[in-house]
């Protein structure tokens, strides 16, 4: 093979979504609405291929995701194979399948870090929204990596039915012991963009919650890190949605399907090379669709006249299309956009009340 | 930065990485990574929660004829500010 351009950037992480299988049903999950579709998922030495494939191409770091990556029976397969190709690993899971020997086994594994997610605070609304028992479950296993010394993210996505507690997030954070916490306000894309009008915040939730955490911080002295992310739906700029498209990120899905980004699938018409068939450098430097939105090239005005175009490089191509019915559009986000009113439709209906959430379901 | 940490010492999260295909130091941690210089890699490795001044010690030892203590305050502000070293003598 020709030897790769010098002047594209290489991937620094890698998001191996191993499973789309979950036992929780989130409304706000990032997985496809069209679960089903990709269910044959690839075998563990396909993932050990390319995990090494991703080490030589210059990633770094390996998040290991899904749905939930401990139903995989080989997860601590995987794990081992990610210390063996020098990556630094992160899972992110659900934690609801994980005693204390899975956890001690991840960490003899190799894993060097644990994202565990928590719906809400309060234990009844954390099961409701999850459709499964599993509060108790994702506290045991929290205290039990900490007990065993594992680094521990605490993660929490953001919207109108738990804002009103996040200072009590907070407080749990700290009770917990955890090394990291991210207040993440829903991205509107998969079942979170169906779920739209019924987890959108008000503004008023959105402001008080922003004080909330600003005075939680300042009056705190324990030791916590703080990852507080805005709903871009309130801000002016777009979100430079991982550092633009195939710059420094790429995904691989269940079923081996490689991606720009988790949520690409959602654009229709383009088609996502397999890692069954080519290699991970292949795909990255001469894939189709990894050049489809890549630099600033492509964009339209008014973002090709911009100052910020490097910066946030026209937004989130997910968010364009679903919200313009154009993946080419500037994401609808940014003020300057023509279409910056759907934005201020969505915010006006969030001070409705909200419809009943459909819940993430994987029909079979 | 308010008080300046004392024995400063790499966050659990946080870890020291050589990247063999750009030759490049790097410190990751689980969403980003910063790349170091020589002497921010020097600065990283003796985050084991020694004392400031053993820290500025060895790096003299390591760079004969730097001045390193101001830079080294500065950089240990800016990974404290963004939770990868916190403070040994804090516990």
């Amino acid at each position: 093979m020709m030897p790769p351009p010098t002047e594209l950037p290489r991937p620094r992480a890698l998001l191996a979504e191993i499973t789309y299988r979950c036992p929780l049903q989130c409304p706000y999950c990032s997985n496809p609405l069209e679960l089903a579709r990709y269910k044959s998922e690839l075998d563990t030495a396909t993932w050990v291929r390319v995990f090494e494939q991703a080490a030589e191409l210059g990633v770094a770091q390996l998040h290991l995701s899904g749905g939930e990556p401990l139903v995989r029976r080989d997860i601590l397969d995987l794990c081992r194979a990610a210390r063996d190709c020098e990556l630094y690993s992160n899972m992110s899971t659900g934690a609801t399948v994980a005693d204390q020997k899975m956890i001690e086994r991840l960490r003899e594994a190799g894993l060097d870090h644990l994202q565990v997610s928590l719906l809400d605070t309060d234990p009844e609304a954390n099961d409701w929204l999850a459709a499964a028992p599993s509060f108790e479950r994702k506290r045991a296993a929290v205290l039990t990596a900490k007990r065993i010394g594992f680094p521990v993210t605490l993660n929490v996505v953001l919207h109108r039915h738990n804002l009103e507690r996040i200072g009590e997030v907070i407080d749990t954070a700290f009770a917990w012991g955890v090394d990291r916490l991210e207040l993440a306000n829903t991205q509107y894309t998969g079942w979170a963009f169906r779920n739209r009008a019924a987890l959108m915040p008000t503004r008023a939730q959105v402001e008080r919650a922003q004080r909330v955490v600003d005075e939680k911080l300042a009056a705190s002295t324990g030791r916590l890190e703080v990852v507080h992310v805005l709903p871009d739906y309130f801000e002016e700029f777009p979100k430079a949605c991982l550092h633009g498209w195939g710059m420094v990120f790429m995904a691989v899905a269940p079923d081996g399907a490689a991606l720009p980004c988790q949520t690409a699938r959602e654009i229709p018409g383009l088609e996502f090379p397999n890692v069954r068939d080519s290699s991970l450098e292949e795909i990255w430097f001469t894939s189709d669709v990894f050049q489809r939105f890549r630099g600033t090239d492509w964009l339209p005005e008014p973002c090709r006249s911009c100052d910020r175009r490097e910066i946030d490089f026209g937004g989130c191509r997910c968010q364009a299309y679903l919200m313009t019915g154009d993946a080419n559009a500037t994401d609808p986000v940014c003020h300057l956009s023509p279409q910056h009113h759907l934005i201020a439709e969505a915010l006006a209906e969030a001070e409705k009340p909200a419809p009943p959430l459909a819940f993430r379901v994987m029909r079979t | 930065m308010g008080e300046s940490i004392r024995r400063p010492r790499l966050a659990p999260h946080a870890r020291y990485r050589w990247d063999k295909v750009r030759n490049e130091h790097q410190l990751v941690f689980p969403e980003g990574m910063m790349v170091l210089n020589e002497p921010g890699k020097a600065i990283v490795e003796l985050c084991d929660g020694r004392s400031l001044d053993e820290m500025v010690a060895a790096l003299k030892e390591k760079f004969p004829g730097a001045e390193p203590e101001n830079d080294v305050r500065e950089f240990l502000g800016q990974l404290a500010e963004r939770g990868l070293v916190n403070d040994a003598a804090a516990d």
